[in-house]
């Protein structure tokens, strides 16, 4: 699915601070064998400077019961991602990836020229891309725009509104941090494509100004 | 999903984890929990026409007694764990998380050649979720276009008419967060469809998300630009770049 599009954000800055590597292969043309290719992107992406893996398949660290587990678990078929929050990480990791030729499809979610940087510092051509043209229908019934930049960085809808908006109210009465507050709106992303690191900083406005 | 009262403290722990707003509080009619030490005056209660089955509140919310729990899925209702749950698999695509794999894996494909642009109208998204009632009306709008579904699609699967759009009766009130309606134009077609898609987006009751994909022209320009620039849509600075190193390469010209 598009669920590493869609990300809604208003701040150019905390955009340039969120990017997602997403490897698979496809059904019935090269899927098979693909769980040690696959693993080795999650090694290549931590090595690199990740701040978060996940598989669609499986989940993420914390369903799976450790970051160990993640890799360990990974099957052929699997969909797999890692989280990213600055440039030169990306970069790193797709020139490793270009040098490993895994064969399995990549696809760089994040800002279009920030990303098409990535690709001419790393020797790669971007092949297709997937604009966003935004929400449609009764988008009255949607939420403050901070609540639904926080909501989309999981694209399959598994963090609620009333969890970020329980995890504001904690930051506003001084039991959590913004950065605690994130980590616990990341669990609920079972292919951790959630960045908590952006998730902090929008969660610190929001505490201030709601 | 269902919670079993017997066991629920009603400490409503599990109340905000519910994408879907269909957990609440309610007063206690039954039996007190086993086992209890002071007498619980609530109980956590899941609207069941609302919960779209997608296993967050099982998973994340961490019920401190254990008290909900996964009834037997049965179709209809199966789809709704199919469209919501992030790990349910779809036997089409054998891609867990509704989604399949549309542009990620373009290069190998080829599913999307220059010239075609690929849309997908994720209905529900974000927030909202629909009923499929909703997915059937757009869906059966863009046919007009006499589009050809994705196939390798469980929404696609949902339709008893794949030419018209039309969605199986059993399945238009069923509840899910998001479905994905996927299909090819030709990059001239993109004016119509978007005026399609102006018309169609205030006869339904929930929002979409709508995206569109294509092979980027020799020179890296986008084929798609200045369709969407003059149709006055807005456009994301952000989105997804498939950077081309999946093997074996599709021959082109050899793409549908």
């Amino acid at each position: 699915m598009t669920h590493t599009l869609h990300r809604l954000g208003t701040d150019p800055e905390q955009l340039r601070e969120d990017f997602v590597i997403l490897v698979m292969p496809s059904k019935d043309i090269n899927h098979v064998g693909s769980g040690p290719k696959l693993r080795r992107f999650f090694e290549i992406a931590l090595e690199s400077g990740a701040i978060k893996i996940g598989d669609c398949r499986k989940g993420n660290q914390y369903h799976q019961g450790g970051l160990d587990q993640v890799l360990k678990n990974v099957e052929d078929r699997a969909v797999i991602h890692a989280v990213f929050k600055d440039r030169a990480s990306v970069i790193r990791c797709l020139k490793v990836l270009k040098a490993a030729d895994l064969g399995m499809s990549v696809v760089v979610s994040g800002l279009f020229d920030e990303v098409g940087r990535c690709c001419q510092e790393s020797g790669l051509v971007p092949h297709t891309i997937n604009q966003s043209l935004g929400r449609w229908g009764k988008t009255n019934k949607l939420p403050a725009t901070g609540i639904v930049e926080i909501n989309t960085m999981c694209g399959h809808g598994m963090v609620s509104v009333n969890l970020i908006q329980k995890a504001i109210a904690r930051i506003k009465a001084g039991k959590w941090t913004a950065e605690k507050a994130a980590e616990n709106l990341f669990k609920p992303c079972m292919c951790g494509i959630f960045n908590p690191h952006r998730a902090a900083k929008i969660l610190a406005q929001l505490a201030r100004e709601l | 999903m269902k919670i079993d009262e017997t066991k629920c403290t009603g400490c409503g722990t599990c109340v905000p984890y519910c994408p879907a707003e269909a957990i609440s509080l309610a007063g206690r009619k039954g039996p007190q929990p086993a086992g209890g030490r002071k007498k619980q005056n609530q109980v956590a209660v899941i609207d069941f026409d609302e919960c779209a089955e997608c296993g967050v509140c099982l998973r994340s919310a961490n019920c401190p007694a254990d008290a909900i729990y996964q009834q037997e899925l049965v179709y209809p209702r199966s789809i709704r764990s199919l469209m919501s749950d992030v790990l349910t698999i779809a036997p089409e695509s054998q891609i867990s998380g509704r989604g399949t794999e549309e542009m990620k894996t373009n290069e190998v494909t080829g599913r999307f050649p220059r010239g075609v642009a690929g849309l997908a109208i994720e209905v529900g998204r974000p927030i909202t979720g629909t009923r499929l009632r909703d997915v059937e009306k757009i869906a059966m709008a863009v046919a007009a276009l006499n589009v050809e579904f994705e196939k390798i699609n469980p929404t696609t699967s949902m339709m008893s008419d794949i030419k018209t759009g039309k969605f199986k009766d059993e399945l238009l009130n069923e509840k899910v967060l998001s479905a994905i309606i996927e299909f090819c134009v030709r990059v001239e077609q993109l004016p119509e469809l978007f005026g399609i898609l102006k018309t169609v987006e205030k006869q339904i009751d929930s929002v979409f998300s709508l995206d569109v994909a294509c092979r980027l022209n020799p020179d890296g320009s986008n084929p798609t630009q200045s369709y969407i620039a003059s149709a006055g849509l807005w456009v994301a600075p952000n989105g997804k770049t498939n950077v081309g190193l999946g093997r074996p390469l599709i021959q082109e010209g050899l793409s549908k």
